[in-house]
């Protein structure tokens, strides 16, 4: 049985997987998809590929039924240039780190981190302490948590976010239960009565044709104005053009941004995640879609690769199956 | 009943009215700001039954009449308790335990995830510092980690609840013994803290300052933790070796600290004077704050409520709270 691993994250779990990679399996690893001299062999010939990615474009794999994601999103995978039969698996891993970064960042908004520690590290100024008489900052304490999207992201998050003592809404496109320490689940077409609610809003929801653009100015204008925003999902879950206004204007009062609607490319690598100038803004705690690449999810995400082709070269049944093509 | 609001804290513009606001008994209240100021502070005291102060000092004028001496503040360490005439009864407040213990998270939480170096480098443009979608390295997560908390009271107890709901083992040292231990898996006695230095991820130093905890945290201590180890202190400084600590964080002996609480503080003629006379704030290993960690409106509030709570409770006679020792 053959294993391609296409592409440089790909590559870099088969390094970290090979020891636990059942006896026998060939594997080839393609590091730079581009190298366009080996990728007809080696798909020929794969049983198993394990990428981030499959194209439209690419010679053909006739053998292959396990496409095994090395991310949580499918969506660069061209199902239909895949043969029939196969199972396409992803990975997660992720959800503790990502909970720890909306957690962490609602804290650094709503504690005013980046303020107080810059001022205080560039000039030695206290003019933000409570020995000087500064303006007290907030707290998690006793506020709102609103959480769109409650999956396996939103579990954790609304998990650690109810030891602050936090009330906790969530909203969802499927009806869920609620767990214990939260208040209500809404179902997505009810956002709205929860938007008003929230002193922190945690986009936690997968990419899809009822998200895309479901924060937009008129739902943006029915947040408080001391609300922080925190995205973890995709760029396009938010209107760009208005959020970056409700930003600069303080509409709203602050946001995390670890996800973009536009990233780099090999011509530009340091290409801005906005056409709007989100780093500029003080209010607005900006990262590069980095919040779940932390060394736990990286081991995390390597078991559960390792574990399900082990499950398929012994015929056992898979683990995260997304689709069947 | 004559009250005094005293202090650069009590005697705050915000503070003693918010304070007043809360009441419902009736008081006499007088407010002084500037300690300096004998005329005013002599007669002041002469007459006062009630003090709200975080600060007494050993040279204050007689105060014969003082039976409640209401605190602004956590920490006595402002409080020249010998000074104080027989028969009074101390009060602190609390109210700030959540608000720090989130900033204890809050620090723990952005020192794995490098927070301050990953933003500073992506607002230059630069995706590659923080990995994901730039490729470059991973950082850390809390879950998993050691969380030790030196002083186990009401901070160290917040600090724990928040942290286990991280997926972190807890673990404290305590001068005194704890009969509840809550959310930590196990207690060392103070004098064992060397037994439980090596074995965490983060030190938090929650105690008092106090003969037994002054320079607890020196060299050879700093020397037991762990060369990764992140070291969060919204105790006081005095409790941490200034000079020890300052090059165990400059030649990487440990991997990070948070820095809240200070060796010197502003004064009049130098309001951004620097608190430490060691450069901490050219270590990007630091996260450095201005003793601001209780500083919410939620503490704030918390705080307040306590304060006018006991000079109600005083007036009428009632059993009063946070009561820490009676001369």
């Amino acid at each position: 049985m053959k294993a391609l691993f296409l592409g440089g994250v790909a590559a870099g779990t088969y390094e970290g997987i090979r020891e636990e990679l059942p006896a026998g399996l060939g594997a080839v690893v393609i590091d730079d998809p581009i190298d366009r001299a080996r990728l007809p062999a080696a798909a020929a010939e794969a049983d198993i590929i394990v990428s981030n990615h499959w194209r439209r474009d690419y010679p053909p794999a006739p053998r292959v039924r396990l496409v095994q994601s090395v991310a949580t999103g499918v969506d660069l995978f061209d199902l239909a240039a895949l043969p029939g039969g196969c199972a396409v698996c992803n990975a997660f891993g992720h959800e503790t780190a990502i909970a720890e970064y909306v957690v962490m960042t609602a804290l650094a908004l709503h504690h005013r981190l980046f303020e107080i520690a810059g001022e205080f590290r560039e000039r030695g100024s206290w003019r933000t302490s409570w020995v000087e008489g500064g303006a007290p900052h907030g707290e998690l304490r006793g506020s709102t948590f609103g959480i769109v999207g409650y999956g396996r992201v939103g579990r954790e998050v609304a998990r650690r976010a109810a030891a602050f003592g936090c009330r906790i809404l969530a909203a969802n496109r499927s009806e869920r239960p609620p767990d214990p320490g939260i208040e209500r689940v809404y179902p997505l077409d009810r956002l709205d009565e929860m938007l008003p609610l929230c002193d922190t809003l945690a986009l936690c929801t997968a990419l899809g044709p009822e998200t895309t653009g479901l924060i937009d100015a008129r739902r943006l204008a029915l947040m408080k104005p001391s609300a922080y925003l925190v995205n973890i999902s995709r760029g396009p879950v938010v209107d760009e053009d208005a959020l970056y206004a409700a930003l600069r204007d303080g509409a709203i009062a602050g946001a995390a941004l670890d996800v973009w609607w536009q990233y780099p490319t090999p011509e530009e690598p340091n290409r801005r995640g906005s056409r709007h100038d989100f780093h500029r803004l003080a209010n607005v705690i900006v990262t590069p879609h980095n919040s779940g690449w932390t060394a736990g999810m990286v081991r995390r995400r390597w078991d559960e690769i390792a574990d399900n082709i082990g499950r398929f070269v012994r015929g056992e049944s898979l683990i995260n199956v997304v689709a069947r093509t | 009943m004559k009250t005094v609001f005293l202090g650069s804290f009590g005697a705050r513009p915000g503070v003693w009215e918010a304070i007043l606001a809360k009441t419902t008994e009736k008081l006499d209240v007088s407010v002084l700001f500037d300690l300096d100021d004998a005329q005013r502070l002599i007669p002041l005291l002469a007459d006062a039954e009630i003090v709200v102060s975080h600060i007494w000092k050993k040279d204050f004028p007689a105060a014969p009449r003082v039976k409640l001496l209401q605190s602004v503040a956590a920490g006595l360490d402002l409080i020249d308790v010998p000074s104080l005439p027989a028969g009074v009864t101390v009060c602190n407040v609390s109210g700030h335990e959540q608000a720090i213990a989130e900033y204890v998270l809050m620090t723990m939480l952005a020192w794995q995830h490098r927070l301050i170096d990953i933003v500073a480098a992506f607002r230059g443009g630069v995706w590659s510092t923080g990995g994901g979608a730039g490729g470059g390295p991973t950082h850390g997560e809390i879950m998993g980690k050691t969380v030790g908390i030196v002083g186990y009271g009401k901070i160290g107890r917040e600090v724990a609840k928040r942290a286990v709901g991280f997926g972190c083992t807890v673990i404290a040292a305590n001068r005194s013994p704890v009969a509840d231990r809550g959310e930590a898996s196990e207690i060392y006695p103070l004098a064992e803290i060397d037994r439980m230095l090596p074995r965490c991820d983060a030190v938090v130093i929650a105690a008092g300052l106090g003969p037994e905890t002054r320079e607890l945290i020196d060299a050879r201590r700093l020397a037991l933790m762990k060369p990764s180890a992140f070291l969060v202190n919204i105790g006081r400084a005095g409790i941490t070796d200034e000079e020890a600590l300052f090059a165990a964080l400059r030649d990487g002996r440990i991997g990070g600290a948070a820095i809240d609480v200070w060796w010197q503080y502003p004064t009049a003629a130098e309001p951004n004077r620097r608190g430490s006379r060691l450069p901490f704030h050219e270590l990007p290993s630091v996260i450095m704050t201005p003793h601001c960690s209780s500083a919410t409106d939620g503490a704030r509030d918390r705080r307040f409520s306590t304060v006018a709570g006991n000079l109600d409770r005083y007036v009428r006679g009632q059993p009063l709270t946070n009561v820490v020792l009676t001369t």
